[in-house]
């Protein structure tokens, strides 16, 4: 009897699922598969991205483009897919030469595969006619060493600091005074004395903190060959220097090994951490999951090793490409680049996606900077703006050629782990060249 | 013999002690499918349940279509029922054929069986995914079911629930004038209900719940399954933790439901069909 | 006329009862040349390649030389090694004593609990990855940490201590899996011969002999059928893994499988050639502990039934 009961409630639940379904499959509210408003005679372009923001930013996009350039109207579909699967189908699909899209988002954990691989096309000439209007590294970055570039960041931005100032207050310390990482240690040590709060936290499964702090080295995690280089005394420098924060307990390791977690999420919501090192693309996660920390957080340049430096680099970031094997390359690489580099484009983005925009126009128009509406200007007690336009265009971004991918896993599944958490005695360069031999290439 | 009090109550407590084990991490779910995916993220997951703030809104967002959700859903629910079917007509197909006759090469054969029966699929799943893309077959359903309709475990039960079968039928049903082919239709599928029963569980569960291969065949968000569908909602660009945690526990519910009209059946397929001495 | 009658011969072909076998197995033996051994072949043909499409060119073993002596590939595999040990070495006798004890005369409700009990075989890895993640996150507010800090202990960062991972994955491993093989040994128990216990009970065995020496020996066949499917299971390991860590990556690889690893190789980084000796090496493993395992337990030995 209970049994039939049973029975009786799941298939209701099920029947009650079936009608659910109906409208979701009717309205196809486009976060699945995008298109713009098609137009007669317009060129069919295809385009893969793994993040559902993206597609109505690449549909909005088309139709600007369609109202620009009426001789050249394109029509549009963007594909949304899972991450980690798109990556994989999208490298074998060029490996076989078939089935790919004309334009695709690439993680940059990914992108060096690519550009390996010769599954890119320049899109030198496109980008020449914003040449002077954006930020270069934000493009060169996705090139190679012959000059070539290969895609425009979508996910790149400038390193900053966010501090939580109901700690930074209690401890008495102006960030703004903040300039070296002796500084920063200082401060974290007052911070910790008043509050017993730490300063800020390392991840051990992604490598945003000692990645920024090599760039400002001027170093990188692959050499001029594109090979995996790991020992290097930069290297260890940034080691030896998150260690000593770890000894000092100015920094911990981030509950959750990452900046994009749960626990971590929770932690940084809850005052669990003084400041946070990050790009500026991190303000999204701000807005959506630190609702409680509105209007607590200002963002400052990031510290350095040596006063005078600069003090900004840039990370991240996923780019976008055109692949080889497109039937319209010279279409695909205009309206990417349009997209991409226009002041349509990046207004969008900005207001949008909360992604430092490329064009340095736009960080003096006060439209942008000051804009009341915007959710990222309104959570942010500083003007992040005042940091881009301290620091200007001539900025080290990740070098991700060659082996880089390679590289990168490795670094994000066992080396900051070992080095900030399992083996936290070992001698960094030992520990170094243990990691260096463990990567298969 | 009689039976002793003192130890049914024994036995009894031990097994109500196994069920709150069982049962916890699932009333754990539920729980934090009744609340906001923002207080979870923050307390983490556990009974404290504020009875306030306890609603049904993530269940609401889910059956508001606002999402690709149910798109999973109905993609789960075609290739479960597809593959299964399949699976069940061919293996018992193939099972009949082992049980029932004397021929060359019979040896041969089941020892392929046993063969493929001890090497995962995920052995072979690089050269399984370029053959895929060499047939076509990529990012389609049937991209996910192909490799899947012979299933050598489901043989192996079938010849044995078979081989308890006594072969006068077989017989019989050829004095009756019936094909090799009519009396595995006729006489012995009828035979083989609970069989067809257990394996239909056994291969509903792996099937519904089925994650590594449809996650390498499917990219598109409108074709994948719902368990990779959920599993996407764990993107490091926002976790949907609002629907992950309420389609989770709406996830469960087919399954369950063929569970429980068909356990019955399930034992006792089970106990014919299992490896004898 | 001639292809009527053709047509009538080759259907009487097919219809005979010397061919009707092989028409039978036909499905099994398509699939397994089409499916398996065409792959297992371009499997071994890639691992001794640089694979790089049209370019592929034959490099001997080196892809083999590389990943030997590799520290994370040996991790790889001694934790698909261990994992595989351990779960078979919980998941035979706890089921076999549970299915024992549910199936004895003084128990009552059995049918409730064999139910209750197989419910979370259920559930997907991906709900249960889920489950388990939150549950033993290492906020304070987690389920797991607040059970320990009862007793004082804690709180615990479960997922990025070796120890922890382990039992962690062994807890997923027991929770989906025992009650199916409870399942397996009541089936099994179903057909022993109650005059055994009985006249057992008449020579005044105590009931840890009639386990020792009928349940255990009569149960024999299940289990070394639990055996291979909990081998097979163990040694394929990844989705609890993945899901665990919420993505083919885990601290310092403590969750790396294999498989982890033949995934991360020919799909993350394209390596295929690789990736290939990966599953060259995994497949001689399996095969060599499923022989052993079969042979020890005298299954090539024994004549058919």
């Amino acid at each position: 009897m209970k049994k039939r009961l049973l029975v009786t409630l799941l298939t209701a639940s099920l029947a009650m699922a079936a009608i659910g379904a109906v409208p979701a499959m009717a309205s196809d509210d486009g976060s699945t598969q995008g298109t713009n408003t098609f137009v007669d005679g317009g060129t069919d372009l295809s385009f893969w991205t793994f993040q559902e923001l993206h597609v109505a930013f690449w549909t909005t996009m088309a139709d600007v483009w369609n109202e620009q350039n009426p001789d050249r109207p394109i029509n549009l579909t963007v594909t949304n897919g899972e991450s980690h699967s798109l990556h994989t189908k999208l490298l074998t699909a060029c490996e076989a030469g078939e089935g790919t899209p004309d334009i695709a988002d690439i993680e940059i954990g990914y992108y060096g595969s690519f550009v390996n691989k010769g599954y890119l096309i320049p899109i030198n000439d496109a980008v020449e006619p914003y040449e002077n209007d954006v930020v270069m590294s934000r493009v060169t970055m996705y090139g190679d060493p012959e000059g070539n570039y290969y895609g425009v960041d979508f996910h790149l931005g400038a390193s900053v600091a966010y501090y939580n100032m109901d700690i930074m207050n209690a401890a008495g310390v102006d960030p703004a005074d903040i300039v070296t990482w002796d500084d920063f240690i200082e401060a974290g040590k007052k911070v910790l004395e008043a509050t017993g709060k730490p300063m800020c936290a390392v991840e051990t499964a992604d490598l945003f903190l000692p990645q920024m702090m090599m760039l400002e080295l001027g170093a990188q995690y692959v050499d001029a060959e594109g090979n995996p280089n790991l020992v290097t005394d930069e290297h260890v420098q940034v080691i030896d220097k998150i260690r000593e924060m770890i000894d000092l307990g100015i920094c911990i390791v981030a509950p959750g090994g990452g900046f994009h977690t749960e626990e971590w999420y929770g932690f940084l919501d809850q005052d669990g951490v003084a400041c946070v090192l990050m790009p500026l693309w991190y303000m999204g996660r701000f807005t959506d999951y630190m609702p409680d920390l509105n209007q607590k957080m200002a963002i400052y340049q990031i510290p350095v090793w040596n006063e005078g430096d600069v003090r900004e680099v840039l990370q991240g970031g996923t780019g976008t490409s055109v692949i080889k094997g497109t039937e319209n390359e010279q279409l695909a690489k205009d309206f990417l680049a349009f997209a991409k580099l226009s002041k349509e484009g990046c207004t969008y983005e900005w207001n949008e996606l909360g992604f430092d925009p490329i064009r340095t126009e736009l960080w003096d128009d006060p439209e942008i900077t000051e804009n009341k509406d915007n959710k990222f200007l309104a959570y942010f007690t500083t003007n992040p703006f005042d940091i881009l336009k301290a620091n200007g265009t001539e900025l080290t971004a990740p070098d991700i050629s060659g082996l880089y991918s390679t590289t990168y896993s490795t670094l994000v599944s066992t080396t900051y782990a070992n080095a900030f958490e399992i083996s936290i005695d070992m001698d960094a360069a030992e520990l170094l060249q243990q990691e260096q031999d463990s990567i298969i290439f | 013999m009689k039976k002793s009090p003192a130890k049914t109550t024994l036995l009894i407590l031990f097994f109500i002690g196994a069920a709150v084990v069982t049962l916890l991490p699932l009333a754990l779910l539920f729980v934090a499918s009744l609340r906001p995916g923002q207080e979870l993220m923050r307390n983490g997951l556990n009974f404290n349940i504020d009875w306030k703030n306890a609603n049904l809104d993530e269940y609401r967002y889910l059956f508001s279509g606002n999402n690709a959700y149910f798109t999973w859903y109905i993609n789960s629910l075609i290739v479960t029922v597809v593959q299964v079917g399949l699976a069940l007509i061919l293996s018992s197909f193939v099972g009949y054929g082992f049980a029932m006759y004397e021929f060359k090469g019979k040896n041969l054969s089941f020892m392929l069986v046993l063969l493929v029966m001890m090497v995962p699929t995920e052995v072979i799943i690089l050269p399984l995914y370029r053959l895929i893309i060499r047939l076509g077959l990529i990012n389609t359903k049937a991209g996910i079911i192909v490799p899947y309709v012979v299933i050598p475990m489901l043989i192996f039960f079938f010849r044995q629930y078979l081989s308890g079968i006594p072969k006068d039928f077989v017989d019989a049903g050829r004095v009756d004038g019936c094909s090799e082919y009519g009396i595995y239709t006729r006489i012995m599928l009828p035979l083989m209900k609970p069989a067809f029963a257990a394996m239909g569980i056994y291969e509903g569960m792996a099937s519904w719940n089925n994650f590594f291969w449809p996650m390498i065949v499917i990219n598109q968000n409108s074709k994948i399954t719902l368990p990779v569908g959920l599993q996407s909602l764990l993107s490091p660009y926002g976790n949907n933790y609002d629907i992950l945690i309420a389609g989770s526990c709406f996830a469960i519910i087919p399954i369950l439901l063929l569970f429980v009209m068909f356990q019955r059946y399930f034992i006792e397929g089970m106990t014919a069909g299992g490896v004898k001495g | 006329m001639e292809s009527k009658k053709k047509k009538r011969l080759s259907s009487r072909f097919l219809y005979s009862q010397k061919i009707a076998p092989y028409v039978f197995i036909a499905p099994f033996l398509i699939t397994f040349v089409v499916f398996f051994a065409y792959s297992i072949v371009n499997m071994v043909v890639m691992s001794f390649q640089n694979v790089a499409g049209a370019n592929s060119t034959f490099i001997g073993l080196q892809n083999y030389q590389k990943i030997l002596p590799n520290a994370v590939f040996q991790k790889a595999l001694k934790n698909s090694i261990f994992y595989t040990i351990v779960s078979c070495a919980l998941m035979i006798p706890i089921p076999l004593v549970m299915a024992v004890m549910l199936n004895s005369r003084h128990m009552k409700g059995k049918a409730f609990f064999r139910s209750l009990l197989f419910i979370p075989a259920l559930t997907s890895v991906v709900v249960s990855g889920v489950m388990f993640r939150l549950m033993f996150g290492e906020l304070e507010g987690s389920f797991m940490n607040k059970l320990i800090g009862l007793f004082g202990a804690g709180p615990l960062i479960w997922l990025r201590t070796p120890v922890t991972v382990w039992i962690i994955l062994f807890f997923l491993c027991m929770w989906r899996w025992t009650g199916v093989n409870m399942m397996y040994y009541l089936s099994g128990l179903q057909q022993i011969d109650s005059a055994l216990y009985e006249s057992a009970a008449i020579d005044g065995a105590g009931t840890l002999d009639t386990f020792r020496y009928i349940t255990i020996p009569l149960l024999k066949p299940t289990t070394i059928y639990v055996l291979t499917i909990s081998i097979f299971g163990g040694m394929a390991m990844f989705s609890e893994s993945y899901m665990i860590f919420n993505g083919n990556k885990s601290p310092n690889n403590v969750g790396t499988t294999l498989v982890g690893m033949l995934y991360r190789m020919g799909f993350e980084q394209g390596n295929l050639g690789i990736a290939s000796a990966i599953g060259v090496v995994f497949l001689l493993i399996v095969l060599v502990v499923n022989v052993v395992q079969l042979f020890i337990n005298g299954t090539f030995g024994r004549k058919e039934d």
